[in-house]
């Protein structure tokens, strides 16, 4: 059953991401077919302007879209690819008259369009992957400054390496394809590639990187890959683009690559709404034919440079107005998916429950949790039995302060401990050594026999701590069933020894089915918290770490969540380590309770005992005052 | 020794304006988290104003006051108009939006004024040279280091001493804790846009004296060098900008000087952007860290 939903989903995404390139690709040849149909070469110049747009814009989403860094850099490898078909393809008898010096032996080369294409494309490609490292572990603003210095670089280079490039002037006399069927044809492909990566695992990692970089290495994802990934994608795309354009006009030479240029085709991707591959389409028509308007109308009126104009109102207007682009995130695949999930359950429920034991879930979200019980599957003594987690005399300090003081505690398979403590105890500093985003100055983190003390986030949640946050970390523009499909995903991949979870069980449990396919940031507070437990909970992890999860949450809420925190880490077989200020909920959840003060432990044991003990009183409330009679 | 001091000079005196530049970028990020790609469209507006008041024979000791009290407007009008409506948007969407300004800027200067270059006088003195021991300078090096000098000490003086600069330094870490202290973020906000504007327009009123001349484009070559000073020295940090925009001042002259000649020559240019990249790669946070009050 599992694998079968499985391959039924594959197909379902790459049916949707062909449906969705094949619309836009079909309303591009309609439109194109109907302007061409009169008026002479010039609206065919528009054309062929619009289809090399498509595929670098296409190419930008991939990037900048997924990821959301903003890249100035990309202009830089579609300039170095069409030098590279100029060079490559320009006849040699050519060459010896416009580049007499030309390094390398290249001045004998000659390729056809497909091989110099080839070629270049490659080069360029290569070039980008290497300049990828850096800019996919940088991320943020870095990555972006990085992006600008290498257009800078690249541009300078161009300009005065004038024995390869005849420098400002440029290369001309590139063979000139006859027909427009190669740019049609790229168009297509781009389109098709935006919409597949998309749909795979770099994908969708990506997109989660860039919804929360915090949340996606605390389910395991390693922010590294998937940005890279989509760099070289993308830099391939937009190299294709610059190697098919000067084989187009004939010529290439810097202006066709400065920032300006590239400001122009942010624009593009930024205004139809840069996060999904509908907007950045949009986007481009949009950009482009309002530029070319906006030409046309300047030149009839002798107003120069009102393209210039154009660009900068549009480009403010939406900014101003509309942030996320005019579509902001409509999108014709993800209409696809809810589609297809919406029906899929219709299905399912008709001819009767779907795993057998959580149909009504669906109509009483919050207590349903309660009668799920044990039903199905694993059970709580099925954990692969990977050992205790074990803290040891951690010390953090920040500053002169320390936020924690030789903390130690120790959590067994499937056992659920309660972390208590006031204010500035030091109990989410504890929680981010063990998963890594807090380094320690000394002390050690065990999951049984593996030392977890210097792992980065991403292994210690691939080792099999999951846990969620005090303030939120969902992806927040993905489907709420996407945020618990994502950890399902990386557990898939990074822990295929255990058993994997279905999605719809978790968020059945969590009584989030109905809203499945909202965006998780429109949920209210408390299926926030739920989502964010389920999604925790997907990694199949051997403990859960709970932040806070009654925080905001009324009596009753708080205390159906016991059962649900309970219910979901026996459905996974996991252990728990939650931090409350409930005292009644953790006293109610907690086999164990550690109290924590001052970065110290100052007292542990069954709940009983630790209602009873004065530390944790005085901890609490204060010590009572020597003068003050008791 | 004495090229090797007159290079000194000739970098301090190019990294002067672009440490200006850099620092009001650099105050602006810390107070909104706006990277401002309009900011060096305020030397543009600040040259157009001295075009069309030296074609009126007015003397530079009031043209170049002048330049900085329409650079501190220009700064203070683009947040009114533009950026407090987007203040708090996410990182990308503000920067785009310093972008449209930007283009929306050129734009304008082209339309409405000229596509072309507008020369017009520079002050009489700016080429004069003098001699100290047996070293050349030149009296606009010297003019422009000792501006600057004073005008960051200013700055030190400001942000140290003033309530708005403590509340300007306040809100960089934390602009939630500087609310609840009593800062008002407006008032705040608006501020940082002046104080930026005036730096750039003593940047400006030193740009212009030494090449008297306005075009649309004028801000673009010192809006890059400006912000990669800004998040060479750590976006937010205002000592990092200053070392920021010195170092790439100096830097670019010595690759200048001491690259051989020919082609390694003539690729200057691609070489500080290749020790850029280098840079962020070694130090994505740039070379002064500010700290950040997120939590987890």
């Amino acid at each position: 059953m599992p694998s079968s939903g499985l391959s039924a989903e594959r197909a379902e995404r790459l049916g949707r991401s062909a449906i969705a390139s094949g619309a836009m690709f079909a309303v591009t040849v309609v439109a194109a077919t109907v302007y061409t149909s009169s008026g002479g070469a010039a609206r065919d110049l528009l054309v062929q302007e619009l289809l090399v747009n498509i595929v670098i814009v296409m190419g930008l989403q991939v990037f900048i879209g997924s990821t959301g860094i903003l890249s100035f850099g990309h202009l830089a490898f579609a300039q170095i690819a069409a030098y590279g078909v100029a060079l490559t393809a320009i006849p040699a008898a050519t060459k010896v008259g416009t580049l007499p010096d030309i390094p390398f032996g290249l001045g004998d080369v000659e390729l056809g369009p497909v091989g110099a294409t080839v070629v270049a494309v490659v080069a360029a490609t290569i070039l980008g992957a290497v300049i990828g490292v850096a800019i996919a572990r940088a991320g943020g603003l870095a990555a972006t400054m990085i992006t600008l210095a290498v257009l800078f670089a690249v541009d300078q280079v161009v300009k005065n390496w004038q024995e390869m490039t005849r420098g400002a002037g440029g290369l001309s006399s590139v063979p000139r394809l006859t027909t427009n069927t190669w740019l049609w044809l790229a168009a297509l492909v781009a389109l098709l590639v935006a919409h597949v990566f998309r749909e795979t695992r770099a994908g969708r990692f990506a997109v989660a990187a860039r919804d929360d970089e915090i949340a996606a290495p605390a389910i395991g994802i390693n922010v590294f890959w998937p940005r890279w990934t989509a760099w070289v994608v993308s830099v391939a795309l937009v190299a294709l683009a610059g190697a098919l354009r000067v084989q187009m006009i004939g010529s290439t030479n810097p202006k066709q690559y400065t920032l300006d240029v590239g400001i122009l085709l942010l624009a593009m991707l930024v205004v139809g709404g840069m996060r999904t591959v509908s907007g950045a389409f949009v986007g481009t028509a949009v950009i482009t034919i309002g530029n070319e308007a906006a030409r046309q109308i300047g030149d009839t009126h002798e107003i120069e440079r009102l393209p210039e104009l154009f660009l900068g109102v549009a480009l403010l207007i939406v900014m101003l107005l509309r942030p996320g682009g005019l579509l902001g995130d409509a999108d014709i695949a993800a209409w696809l998916q809810r589609r297809w999930h919406r029906s899929r359950r219709r299905e399912a429920a008709s001819p009767g429950a779907l795993a057998g034991d959580e149909p009504a879930s669906d109509e009483a979200p919050a207590r349903s949790a309660a009668s799920s019980g044990t039903g199905s599957g694993w059970g709580a003594d099925s954990g692969s039995g990977s050992g205790a987690l074990v803290v040891r005399d951690v010390v953090v300090r920040f500053g002169g302060f320390r936020a924690l003081d030789g903390a130690a505690l120790r959590v067994r398979p499937g056992e659920i401990v309660g972390l208590i403590g006031p204010n500035g105890a030091g109990k989410t500093t504890l929680f981010n050594v063990v998963n890594g985003l807090v380094a320690e100055e000394s002390g050690t983190v065990m999951l049984g026999d593996r030392d977890l003390s210097h792992d980065p986030p991403h292994r210690i949640a691939r080792a099999g701590l999951a846990r969620t946050f005090q303030n939120l970390r969902l992806f927040g523009t993905q489907s709420v069933r996407e945020n618990v499909a994502l950890a399902a995903l990386a557990a898939r991949r990074y822990r295929p020894e255990r058993v994997t979870v279905e999605v719809d069980d978790l968020l059945a449990q969590a009584g989030l089915l109905a809203v499945a396919e909202r965006r998780a940031a429109t949920l209210d507070y408390g299926n926030q918290r739920r989502l964010e437990l389920a999604r925790a909970a997907a990694l199949s992890p051997e403990f859960l770490l709970l932040d806070e999860p009654t925080s905001g949450m009324s009596n009753a809420e708080s205390l159906a969540m016991v059962d649900h925190v309970r219910t979901t880490a026996r459905h996974v077989g996991a252990g728990v380590l939650v931090i409350d200020h409930d005292l009644a909920f953790v006293t109610r959840i907690s086999d164990h309770i550690v109290a924590l003060a001052e970065g110290r432990v100052i007292a542990e044991g069954t709940p009983d005992e630790i209602a009873d003990d004065h530390a944790v009183a005085e901890a609490y409330l204060g010590r009572r005052d020597a003068s003050t009679p008791p | 020794m004495s090229t090797f001091v007159q290079t000194i000079v000739d970098g301090l005196g190019r990294g002067s304006t672009y440490a200006l530049l850099a620092l009001g970028i650099s105050v602006i990020f810390g107070v909104m988290h706006l990277v401002n790609f309009a900011h060096a469209e305020l030397i543009t507006v600040g040259a157009y104003l001295a075009y069309f008041l030296s074609t009126r024979d007015i003397n530079w000791w009031v043209l170049a006051p002048a330049i900085v009290v329409s650079a501190v407007v220009a700064s203070v009008a683009t947040e009114r108009i533009a950026f407090r409506w987007v203040r708090g948007s996410s990182p990308f969407t503000m920067l785009l939006t310093s972008f449209a300004l930007e283009r929306l800027s050129h734009a304008l200067w082209q339309v409405f004024v000229s596509p072309t270059k507008k020369s017009f006088a520079g002050p009489a003195w700016v080429f004069d040279t003098f001699e100290v021991g047996g070293i050349r300078f030149e009296w606009m090096d010297v003019a422009t280091i000792a501006v600057t000098a004073l005008v960051l000490a200013l700055t030190a003086f400001v942000f140290r001493r003033t309530l708005f600069g403590i509340a300007v330094r306040a809100a960089s870490e934390d602009f939630d804790a500087a609310r609840l202290m009593g800062a008002r973020a407006n008032r705040v906000i608006a501020g940082a846009f002046a104080f930026a504007g005036f730096l750039a327009g003593v940047a400006a009123a030193l740009i212009l004296m030494r090449s008297p001349s306005a075009e649309p484009a004028l801000g673009s070559d010192y809006l890059i060098k400006a912000v990669v000073a800004a998040i060479i020295g750590g976006l937010g940090s205002f000592t990092g900008a200053v070392a920021g925009g010195l170092a790439l001042g100096l830097a670019e002259v010595m690759l200048r000087g001491y690259l051989p000649e020919g082609v390694w020559e003539r690729l200057t240019d691609a070489f500080v952007f290749a020790l850029i990249a280098a840079l962020f790669i070694v130090r994505p946070q740039g070379l002064f860290t500010v700290r950040s009050a997120e939590r987890v």
